[in-house]
């Protein structure tokens, strides 16, 4: 039986009713809500598994809707965003959103997101003693820690390691820069950036069959890095 | 009138004068500041000049005050009118900004609207995923066609430019590029006299021109040719090449190509565009420090360049 109930706070009632259809048959109820405030509100009130939150709300940014229910709330937040935003993207995703679906989006893609941040949310348990991933023919023990690649062992550097176990805890998330950053390193500094495209590219080298063609270490472009598998 | 001349210098008047005539310019305009000019030098002669009470000049280089009085009221109303004109530029800037964001925003939900109905549709009539690709090419010029307007009019898009790796952009490239190569080779080769292939550069946007490169590679060239995609360090510079195996572009064109809405003679008409991607890629190169050129390949085909200022990078752990 269905019990998961979506809230979704956007102003255009068109989109409010896109995002009903897509999701009637995955969950058990669609909140609504028109405003930022109403949306806060109801999340509060009614406690739903997932909210899907518009950025264009005419009475808060969608960052501050973000930050103001991840203060009581766990809850995956879905942003939808448009083109062009990316500085937003990742200021969502600092505030605590889970992650975001470029409008206009098509449908399957929608559901795909929504299903995907379900799925994780019923898994969350089981992945907090997480101990290993088996993903394209290589195998990540977090740990222990060690990491083996068609049968041989891979040899990491501490950074490199923090880097990976950082990304694979959050497998299916896009991290950001800044969030991957601080989890490695502790504060931002200098060429914090540049740091962690070196090492994301050795981790890179060290554990993908083809470094170009990355499939476990995915780029978010302008916003971070998420592992798949 | 006397007991006044008595206490006041020339210099004083003149200045006091002038600062009449320059209000005048800023309020009225050039014909008024002149007339206010004239007459504050007859009242200058008139009332404050001996003879007093006549419009005689004793001193030819009273003359001097005249002139000074004139070329203020000129100079005066050229720079308030200069920044008249600025001040309303910005406006109307600040005016067409905001209607280019709204018209985005605006458009992006009829357009999901549309997409997410077509796709319920599609289930029933198939002709209904022609309405879905239809809103993903209407959604794709109308953001170019901002992008450049923005670009074109000075007004850059706003840039993240900072220090990115090569083989990061490539894979993002790649990974987008995949789903309509239907399997098409894109053969890789990175600079292997540098390690660290680093150039400063805004990622999202340096991304859009990379997957036109290659989208272009793809398209005009025959469906079993592969497309190469070389990386080199050439001294200040990181190069991006894009070799295609088509019919390269005839030398009166190879400039062409990179303006707004052009589109190149006999190009098949079920190759889809409206001509304005190499000129986006272009400004957007541009604007970060680069450069974006055409150069034939030797072997027959096109090479397309992106340029982009490099950045030297050390591997400290």
């Amino acid at each position: 039986m269905l019990t998961d109930v979506v809230l979704i706070i956007d102003d255009e009632p068109q989109i409010r009713r896109v995002v009903r259809h897509a999701l009637e048959h995955d969950v058990a109820r669609v909140l609504e809500a028109p405003t930022g405030r109403e949306g806060i509100d109801t999340a509060a009130a009614q406690r739903p598994t997932l909210i899907v939150l518009d950025l264009g709300l005419p009475d808060m940014t969608g960052a501050d809707v973000c930050r103001e229910i991840r203060h009581w709330s766990s809850a995956p937040i879905v942003v939808l965003s448009a083109r062009h935003s990316d500085r937003e993207k990742v200021e969502l995703l600092d505030a605590g959103a889970d992650d975001y679906v470029t409008k206009p989006f098509s449908t399957t893609e929608f559901q795909a997101r929504i299903r995907a941040q379900l799925r994780r949310l019923r898994l969350s348990p089981a992945s907090a003693d997480l101990q290993t991933i088996d993903a394209d023919g290589v195998t990540i023990d977090v740990v222990k820690p060690a990491v083996v690649k068609d049968g041989t062992a891979v040899r990491l550097t501490k950074t490199e390691w923090e880097v990976l176990r950082t990304l694979v805890r959050h497998k299916g998330r896009t991290l950001t820069h800044r969030q991957l950053f601080t989890a490695v390193w502790g504060n931002s500094y200098g060429d914090a950036q540049q740091y962690l495209r070196v090492h994301i590219r050795s981790v890179r080298r060290k554990i993908e069959r083809d470094p170009v063609r990355p499939r476990l270490i995915v780029t978010e472009p302008g916003v971070g890095y998420r592992f798949e598998g | 009138m006397i007991p006044i001349r008595r206490s006041l210098a020339e210099t004083h008047v003149t200045l006091a004068y002038l600062l009449l005539v320059l209000f005048a310019g800023a309020r009225g305009g050039r014909a008024i500041a002149l007339a206010t000019a004239g007459l504050a030098f007859l009242c200058f002669d008139w009332f404050f000049l001996q003879p007093y009470g006549t419009l005689a000049l004793t001193n030819p280089l009273h003359w001097l005050v005249l002139v000074a009085f004139l070329v203020a009221s000129v100079v005066a109303t050229q720079l308030f009118e200069r920044t008249r004109t600025e001040v309303a530029l910005r406006e109307s800037v600040r005016a067409r900004d905001a209607v280019i964001a709204s018209l985005s925003h605006d458009l992006r939900t009829p357009l999901t609207t549309i997409k997410a109905l077509a796709h319920d549709m599609a289930l029933s009539d198939d002709r209904a995923l022609t309405i879905e690709e239809e809103a993903d090419r209407l959604h794709a010029l109308v953001g170019d066609l901002l992008d450049l307007s923005r670009l074109t009019s000075g007004r850059s898009l706003p840039l993240h430019v900072e220090p990115n790796e090569a083989e990061d952009l490539l894979g993002a490239a790649l990974q987008r590029v995949a789903a309509h190569a239907n399997g098409r080779e894109i053969r890789v080769s990175l600079d292997d006299r540098n390690p660290l292939l680093f150039a400063r550069f805004d990622f999202a946007q340096t991304l859009r021109i990379l997957v036109n490169l290659l989208d272009n590679a793809l398209k005009y060239s025959p469906a079993t040719a592969i497309v190469d995609v070389r990386v080199r360090r050439e001294d200040s510079r990181l190069a991006f090449y894009v070799d295609d195996r088509g019919s390269g572009i005839a030398s009166a064109e190879r400039e062409r190509v990179f303006e707004p809405f052009y589109r190149p003679p006999g190009v098949p008409p079920d190759v889809h565009g409206a001509g304005l991607g190499l000129s986006i890629a272009r400004a957007l190169a541009v604007a970060q420090g680069g450069t974006l050129d055409y150069q034939p390949r030797v072997d027959g085909g096109s090479t397309f360049v992106l340029r982009l200022p490099a950045v030297d990078v050390s591997t400290t752990d």
